[in-house]
This record gives structure tokens, C-alpha cells and sequence, in this order.
């Protein structure tokens, strides 16, 4: 450490930095420990890690930086990291380097370098290369980059202590003499730029030569920071259009391009300058485990089998699960029930509805959290071990067609490609694709996939209307949804997703290596922990909207003077009945007999919470010791007078339970939603909907034990117009039947229309905008309406039948897929990048 | 006529059966103490458990009743002299099991 004259820092901030792959999370455990904290990146939503640590008497402040292959303006990661670097101006950047695979980690070391910010580097994976032969001299390394190098091996805290050093030596260096990248033929136009720079308030405030090659490369970035500082048609940024227009025009190569291979070639020579392999000819573990991965035969059958492997533990195991975490949530709920006024006879108060519909669809969303855990488990074992990257590189070509990122097929199969999944976690699992575009895209179409909840639905309608042709339309409804998801992400990326940004694919496939323990468990807890405060407030402000939506106006006077009315019946049955028994006097009134059905209800509530015998026990002395004057109507055993009233207490509470079901079904259908459904009946009849249909499918979405209206409405389609099953099954047409060109629509349409509100709110979630959620409600369903009513008008009009149309529809869609992924692999694709995947050599 | 009405109702019971999928279903049995059992279902996210199919089968598994979830999702049947076992449907996979000698007066 050089003597100084200036007081140490004693207080430091840290910008971890690499490459993904490289161990940088692991790295950044083992500096700071457990003593972390997460939060979004301003205005996007990466992950921003924090950690502190106390060093020889320096606190640290560490900042995790996404994982990026270089600071350009290619994706979201890459950006975040630059600004990140731009705005808070860390005192060291620890690069994180992948030692057993050096050149492709130089890669991102070089631009680091250029932004003139003082630079440790860890050398980390240390472990890795020599177990692959790999040497490198450490020292040599340090004095070619200018920077001191530490080895690590981050997995097993190796280099810990050498790396604190090297941070708080590297933060109170003065002088700094790092690596430059030279430009070749350029140079002379990057220092005439930098100096031109130098004259602007650009001065000392960003690294002006890393800017200079920037703008000369035609960073978007780069020019946007210029126009902003410097205005419109700045000296600066018309010069370097000059330079790039020369160059290009001299040398018929584009500048990027250029740039990109002087930075190659540099990192070639330093690779070969630091770095001596041994064991010259045998496979590394690495490419052993690839000729098998990725052999053209067998990649395809492995590639099934883990995602397989995933749906089992995450999607089947993960349901088992929430048997047991279910009760959990449930006491949640009670205990709230508890705080909220009391329930009425027949309605509660506002406060209560509301609550409890709020709990109700928090419930339902952390009811996922065992899929979670599991699943996010999985993502960053796949992440950490590297099979990850050779998952999209076996698929990219295909998805790339239509807009798609290989890492999109863990998101579908989770989404229910073939077999019932669910898009929540499908969604969910998006996080990982760098490429904004394709995870954006990803994340609208995976609500298309077979959702369990769906396949009944579609089960139902097949074996009333297909019945002779089941297996068929199975098949229809099975795989139309994928063909939809690739058509509809290919029309989604060349519009409304056309200006976002899109990387090329890099073909770098990092070398095998074991999760942590550690890395794995935290990232999966940390995921699911994100989940879990997002739902907290997104809850919150969705249930309030749908409450409304389905609560207003309310029920017609007439309509809650006649349900009072069955209501009043059914008490003064009540009365009649415990007459006979000594305990009537006690329920003279109607607050008590309230009283009486509450405890009931709450009773029973908390029985379905519970399983086994020992468990009923327990239940029932906690009851008795807490209500002993009340427990006896709820299990009267040998008292007869008790027994007399709670029988006619069962069938008082069961016909107060029918009549608030059925009030919720004329509220609904007179709510908002009613009304919007019936207005809407002038359009859907061109899908064949009526407003029946149209309210059901509206509540359906919303609160899903309306589903069962939904078959309800479609059943009484025949029995309001006297039709017999025998009749409307038979006929193809039957003129206002429904038909199953009918059926057929709204199959169509619910496999096009967003299966449930946890979905929607998971893409807010994930994508941190209500925007984006609204339109993943109005997109599918506008999409939906208009399949449906191709099929139904156009069917209806050339006279086919349903199963007819069914074939016909499925064949456009499947041959339109097939064109449109055939045509994007005619045309000319762009030059491919240096390829450094290949071994290092001598 | 009838072969219709048999093929609706397995058609609905297996809708109804396969809503549970997407959420954990939920079941709990009653004895009312006066020969009768009363078991009531749901789901985790609020969902009715109308039409779930609901079976009642001897000591020796053989299957003495067959049900479905009401509207109100409840399911009441006689209680079997000895021992037997409410099975509670809710697709393939997902069925829940109430021992009788779990199900306490």
C-alpha cells in the first residue's frame, strides 16, 4: 500500500461487477455475509443487492451490480449497471472474474477499465481452473492490467481477507496506471474526440475517453447522456457521426464491429501472455458433460427431462405442499375475521366484505409460496450449474423466430405447455431472460398455456358437444394454445415491443460448476420474498377495484325484500322448532340467533383448517372452555333439549348459506361488471355470447367461484327455451341452442382470455407496471372476442360445423406459425459475434 | 336421454372436480350426532366446491355411496354402521381422505 498523506476513507462504497456466471453473487456472500439488503434499481426493476461490511476499521458498503456481458446499451442489466456506475460513482469496482474461463471475462474487465474507475479484480473460481489444467499467473495478470488481482475461490470464502485489502488499497490509491484498449486506426479520431469533450461541462463529471469510444460506436446511451447534457446537435456527437461515417466508409467494416475486435484481440494477448494450460487434449469436465447435453441427438431428450424433472417437483410436489401450508394462511384469516365487525344475517358490514375479500385474494396468491420456494430453487440451481445458458442456446433458434428467448421454455412449461400448469409461476419465472423484449414478450403469452383450471372448463364443453370427436378436440385445445403464444409474441415483438431492447444472442457457454448451498437456498428465499411484499401491495389496490366493480349498486329493493323475506321464513321456522326445547328462551331475539349461526360458521371455518382425530379433539375443548353457555348447540351430545336446537340451527344456517349465495349471484349480475357484460351484448352476439355468457365469463375473472355460473348459464341455455338435451345435442345448428360452434367460440375465447386475476397480478409484478397488467387484461380479451367471432360468424355463415370449424381454424393457425417461422430463417442473418467459447489455447 | 344426463353429469362433476387444481382443496366432516354426517368443502382461493364428486366406502373399500358437493358445498349422508372412509374427489392426484374413526361426535 502506497504511504498517503491524506486521511484514509473510512468509509467506502463497493460496485461488485461481472460477468453472470463468473461467482459474482457468491462473491458478494462472502464479503458481506449475511447482512444484506434488496431493493429495485430506480425506475426498473432489477434487483439492486446491498451489503456492509466492518473492516480494520472501514465500513463497506457493497452493491451486487446485475450480472452483464459489457456495459453497452443492449439490455435492462447492462444499462442498470452502467448508470449505476455513472451516477454513484463507486470508489472501487471489484471485477469478478470467471479464472477458468479468463477471456470471456476480460471481455467486460476492459470497459470496466475504460470508465477510469479504480479496480480490483477478483479472480475468482480458482478451484475450477486448476481442476481443468487451467494455470494463471496471478502476478502477471495484475501488471498487465494495472490493478491488483486477488484469487478467489468464492464458494469456499478462499481470498476473503486478500480481497478486503486489495479494496480499501485500491480506494486510497492516488495514481492509477490501467490497461488502455487501443483503437488501432481509430486512436488518433478517440483522442481528438476526448479532447473535444474536454472543452464541454462534460469535463470531470463522466469518463471522457470511455464516452469518446461510445459515441463513436454509436451507443444510444452514450447519446442520449450527450444530448442531454450538451443539447441537440452538440459538437461533440456531430463529430463523432463524422468519424463513424469516415471509418465505415473507408473501411467497409462497421465501427462497432471494429471496436469490438480491437478489444478481442487484446484480450487474446492477454490471455496468452498470463495463462498455460496443461493436460493438453483431454476433455475438461465441461466438454465431457457437453458431448452429451449438447449432441444434436441427445440434447433434445435431456433438455425434456429437466424441465420435466422441474414441472414434477415445482407444479406437483409443490400442490402437495400447500395442503399443509394452507392451514397456516387460514388462521391468518380467522384471526382477521376476528378483528372485523361481526357478520350480519344475511350481509355484513362494508368493512367486513371488503376485508375479508382482501385476505381472501391475498390468500389465494401466497398460497403459491411452497411452488415458489421450490421453483426458484430449481431456476438458480440451473442458473448456477451453467446448464441455464445451454437451455437457451439449444432453443434460441426456434424461439428466436418469433421474438422469443431460448430461457422462455422453462416459463412455458411452467405455464403448461402439454399437461395443466399455472401462469403465475410461469410468469413468475421470466425473471431470469436478459433480453427485455423476449421477457417481455414471454410474459404476455404465457397465460395463454393450459392452466389447470382451464382443462375442466374445456373438458366439460368436449363432452357435451364433441363427444364422437374427443380425442380431436383435446388435441385442438392442447397445442392451439402454443401455436397461439409463438403467433402472438411474434405480432407483439413487431409492434407494441418493437422499440424495446433487444441483445444478439451471445454464444458463450460457461463452464459447469456446483451451486452453493448458500447461493441457492438465499436467492430462493429472497425471490419468494419479493413475491410475498408485492402481493402485500398489489393486493391491496386491485381487490379494492374488483370489490367495487362487483359490489355496486347493489341488489334492487325488490330483489332484498324478497330474500329478507325467505330469510324472515326461515327464522320463525327456527323459532317453531326449538320451541319444545327448555334452551328457546335464549333465543328470543334476532342478535342472538345471530350470535348463535356466527360461532357456528366460525366453528366450521376452523374445522376445515384442521385434519385428524387428535386435532377435532383439540378443537372442540378449545371451544367448549371459550364458549361454555354456546358449546352444547354446537355438539349437543346426550342433551336432548340442545340436540333439538342444534338441528334446527344446521338447517337455519343452511338456508341462510343458500340465500347469500344467491344474493351474490343477482349482485353480481347487477353490479358494474353485470352492466358492462349486458352493454357489451351487441358485440359478443358476433361470437355467439349473450349477456349471460358475458356476465359470467366478467365474474368468472374476477372472482373465481363464479365459475361455477359460468356452466350454470350454459346449462340453462336449453332448459329456457324447452329444448331437450336429446334435441340440442343432435342439432349442429340448432337455431338459438347452443351449439357446438358455440362451444366452440367459447373455447376459443377462454383459451385466449386471461385465466385469473393472480395471473394479471403477477405481471404487474413483474414487469413493475400497472400498464402493462391493464393491457395483459384488454389485449387477450379483445384477441379472444375477435377469434371467437371469426370462428362463430364465419362458421355460421358457411354453414360448417363445429368440429368442421374446429379443423379449419386449427389448420390456419398452425400452418400461418409454420410460414412465419420458416420466413425469418430465410432471411440474411446478421453477422454473428466473436465466438468465445472455444477453448483457450497456448 | 338418460345416457345424456349420465354423460352431463360426469362431465360436470369433473369440471367442477378439476377447479381444484389450481388451488388446494379443502375438506372437513361433521358427525351430528344423530346419525348423520355432514362434510363441507372449499377451496383455498374462496372457490366453491360445488359438484365435487364425494364417496363413502365400507372397511373393505368397497364403495357404499356415491355423491356430489351441493351448491353450498356441503355433502350429508347416513352414517355407516363400523368402520368407513369419506373420500372428498377433487381430480386425479388430489383427493382428500377422511378416516370415519378421525370424524369425532
Amino acid at each position: 500500500m502506497s504511504s498517503s498523506n491524506e486521511a484514509r476513507k473510512d468509509n467506502l462504497l463497493v460496485g461488485l461487477a461481472g460477468q453472470q456466471n463468473a461467482g459474482k453473487s457468491t462473491t458478494f456472500n462472502m464479503l458481506t455475509g449475511a447482512n444484506q439488503h434488496i431493493a429495485n434499481y430506480p425506475g426498473v426493476t432489477v434487483d439492486k443487492k446491498t451489503g456492509f461490511y466492518r473492516y480494520k476499521d472501514v465500513r463497506v458498503e457493497t452493491v451486487d451490480l446485475p450480472g452483464t456481458y459489457s456495459l453497452t446499451s443492449f439490455s435492462l442489466e447492462e444499462r442498470v449497471a452502467r448508470d449505476f456506475l455513472l451516477t454513484e460513482q463507486p470508489d472501487v469496482i471489484v471485477n469478478v472474474l470467471d479464472s477458468s474461463s479468463l477471456k470471456r471475462s476480460l471481455y467486460f474487465t476492459l470497459q470496466v477499465l475504460e470508465m477510469d474507475f479504480p479496480i480490483a479484480v477478483a479472480l475468482n473460481m480458482m478451484d475450477v481452473a486448476k481442476r481443468n489444467g487451467t494455470h494463471v499467473d496471478v502476478e502477471k495478470l495484475s501488471h498487465r492490467l494495472g490493478v491488483d488481482v486477488i484469487p478467489t475461490v468464492g464458494r469456499r470464502g478462499k481470498g476473503k481477507n486478500e480481497l478486503r485489502d486489495a479494496i480499501i488499497a485500491t480506494a486510497n490509491r492516488k495514481e492509477h496506471n490501467v490497461l488502455r484498449v487501443t483503437y488501432e486506426e481509430l486512436e488518433p479520431e478517440v483522442a481528438a474526440l476526448e479532447e473535444e469533450l474536454g472543452k464541454t461541462k462534460m469535463q470531470g463529471k463522466y469518463p471522457l475517453r470511455w464516452m469518446a469510444v461510445k459515441l463513436i460506436e454509436g451507443d444510444s446511451e452514450a447519446q442520449r447522456i450527450v444530448r442531454e447534457e450538451l443539447g441537440e446537435n452538440s459538437a461533440a456527437q456531430t463529430k463523432a457521426n463524422e468519424i463513424r461515417d469516415k471509418f465505415e466508409e473507408d473501411h467497409y467494416m462497421d465501427v462497432a464491429d471494429f471496436m469490438l475486435g480491437c478489444r478481442d484481440r487484446l484480450a487474446t494477448d492477454i490471455v496468452e501472455s498470463c495463462v498455460t494450460e496443461e493436460k493438453e487434449g483431454r476433455d475438461t469436465i465441461t466438454d465431457m458433460i457437453d458431448n452429451i447435453v449438447l449432441n444434436r441427438f441427445a440434447a433434445p431428450f435431456f433438455l425434456v427431462a429437466t424441465v420435466f424433472v422441474i414441472y414434477q417437483l415445482a407444479i406437483v410436489q409443490g400442490y402437495e405442499l400447500t395442503n399443509y401450508w394452507w392451514p397456516y394462511l387460514a388462521k391468518v384469516r380467522s384471526f382477521i375475521a376476528d378483528l372485523l365487525p361481526a357478520a350480519g344475517l344475511l350481509e355484513d358490514p362494508y368493512v367486513r366484505s371488503m376485508g375479508l375479500w382482501m385476505v381472501d385474494s391475498a390468500n389465494g396468491l401466497l398460497n403459491y409460496i411452497p411452488i415458489f420456494v421450490i421453483l426458484f430453487s430449481l431456476i438458480a440451481i440451473l442458473e448456477d450449474s451453467g446448464y441455464m445458458a445451454r437451455i437457451a442456446f439449444i432453443l434460441d433458434k426456434l424461439f428466436h423466430s418469433f421474438g422469443l428467448h431460448g430461457q422462455s421454455t422453462l416459463p412455458y412449461i411452467l405455464g403448461g405447455v402439454f399437461a395443466g400448469g399455472c401462469a403465475v409461476p410461469g410468469v413468475m419465472a421470466t425473471k431470469g431472460i436478459p433480453d427485455e423484449r423476449s421477457r417481455m414478450a414471454t410474459i404476455l403469452t404465457v397465460p395463454y398455456m393450459n392452466c389447470l383450471a382451464k382443462i375442466p372448463f374445456y373438458t366439460l364443453l368436449i363432452n357435451v358437444f364433441f363427444v364422437e370427436y374427443k380425442s380431436w378436440a383435446m388435441l385442438f385445445l392442447s397445442t392451439f394454445t402454443i401455436f397461439a403464444a409463438l403467433l402472438i409474441s411474434k405480432l407483439l415483438t413487431s409492434t407494441v415491443l418493437k422499440t424495446m431492447e433487444t441483445a444478439p444472442f451471445v454464444m458463450e457457454l460457461p463452464k459447469y460448476h456446483p451451486p452453493t448451498l448458500f447461493g441457492v437456498g438465499q436467492r430462493a428465499v429472497e425471490r419468494t420474498w419479493q413475491y410475498i411484499k408485492k402481493v402485500g401491495s398489489i393486493v391491496v389496490a386491485v381487490s379494492v377495484c374488483v370489490f367495487t366493480l362487483l359490489q355496486f349498486p347493489g341488489l334492487p329493493a325488490e330483489k332484498m325484500a324478497e330474500f329478507e323475506g325467505r330469510m324472515d321464513q326461515a327464522l320463525v321456522t327456527f323459532q317453531t322448532k326449538i320451541k319444545k326445547s327448555s334452551y328457546a328462551g335464549q333465543f328470543g331475539d334476532v342478535q342472538s340467533v345471530v350470535n348463535l349461526l356466527n360461532l357456528y360458521h366460525d366453528y366450521k371455518n376452523d374445522k376445515m383448517s384442521i385434519r385428524g382425530k387428535e386435532a377435532s379433539l383439540a378443537l372442540n375443548d378449545k371451544y367448549k372452555a371459550e364458549y361454555p353457555g354456546m358449546y352444547m348447540f354446537l355438539k349437543p351430545g346426550a342433551d336432548k333439549d340442545a340436540k333439538v336446537v342444534n338441528r334446527a340451527l344446521r338447517k337455519l344456517s343452511s338456508s341462510r348459506k343458500s340465500l347469500r349465495r344467491e344474493m351474490k349471484e343477482v349482485r353480481i349480475s347487477n353490479s358494474f361488471l353485470g352492466m358492462v357484460g349486458r352493454s357489451l351484448e351487441p358485440v359478443t352476439q358476433w361470437a355467439g355470447f349473450n349477456w349471460k355468457i358475458n356476465v359470467a365469463i366478467m365474474s368468472s375473472f374476477a372472482a373465481r367461484e363464479s365459475s361455477v355460473a359460468t356452466i350454470g348459464v350454459l346449462y340453462q341455455q336449453g332448459a329456457d327455451e324447452n329444448k331437450s338435451l336429446e334435441e340440442r345435442v343432435g342439432s349442429e345448428s340448432g337455431e338459438g341452442g347452443f351449439t357446438p360452434l358455440h362451444a366452440l367460440a367459447v373455447m376459443i375465447f377462454f383459451a385466449l382470455y386471461p385465466p385469473c386475476l393472480a395471473t394479471t397480478i403477477m405481471i404487474k409484478v413483474q414487469t413493475g407496471s400497472y400498464k402493462w397488467m391493464t393491457f395483459s387484461i384488454l389485449f387477450p380479451t379483445a384477441l379472444g372476442f375477435l377469434a371467437a367471432s371469426v370462428v362463430y360468424t364465419g362458421g355460421s355463415a358457411a354453414n360448417l360445423s363445429g368440429i368442421q370449424m374446429m379443423g379449419i381454424f386449427y389448420g390456419f393457425t398452425v400452418l400461418l406459425t409454420i410460414a412465419l417461422g420458416l420466413f425469418n430463417s430465410w432471411r440474411k442473418d446478421p453477422e454473428p459475434l466473436p465466438d468465445f467459447s472455444g477453448r483457450v489455447t497456448e | 336421454m338418460k345416457k345424456i344426463t349420465v354423460v352431463l353429469a360426469l362431465a360436470a362433476l369433473l369440471a367442477f372436480a378439476g377447479q381444484a387444481f389450481a388451488h388446494t382443496p379443502l375438506v372437513s366432516c361433521f358427525d351430528n350426532g344423530d346419525n348423520t354426517i355432514t362434510c363441507e368443502g372449499g377451496f383455498s382461493d374462496g372457490s366453491s366446491a360445488a359438484g365435487v364428486k364425494m364417496y363413502v366406502k365400507d372397511g373393505n373399500g368397497k364403495t357404499i355411496l356415491k355423491g356430489a358437493m351441493s351448491e353450498d358445498s356441503e355433502y350429508e349422508f347416513n352414517k355407516p354402521a363400523g368402520a368407513y372412509m369419506v373420500i372428498f374427489d377433487a381430480g386425479e392426484g388430489h383427493q382428500i381422505e377422511v378416516n370415519g374413526a378421525d370424524i369425532v361426535e
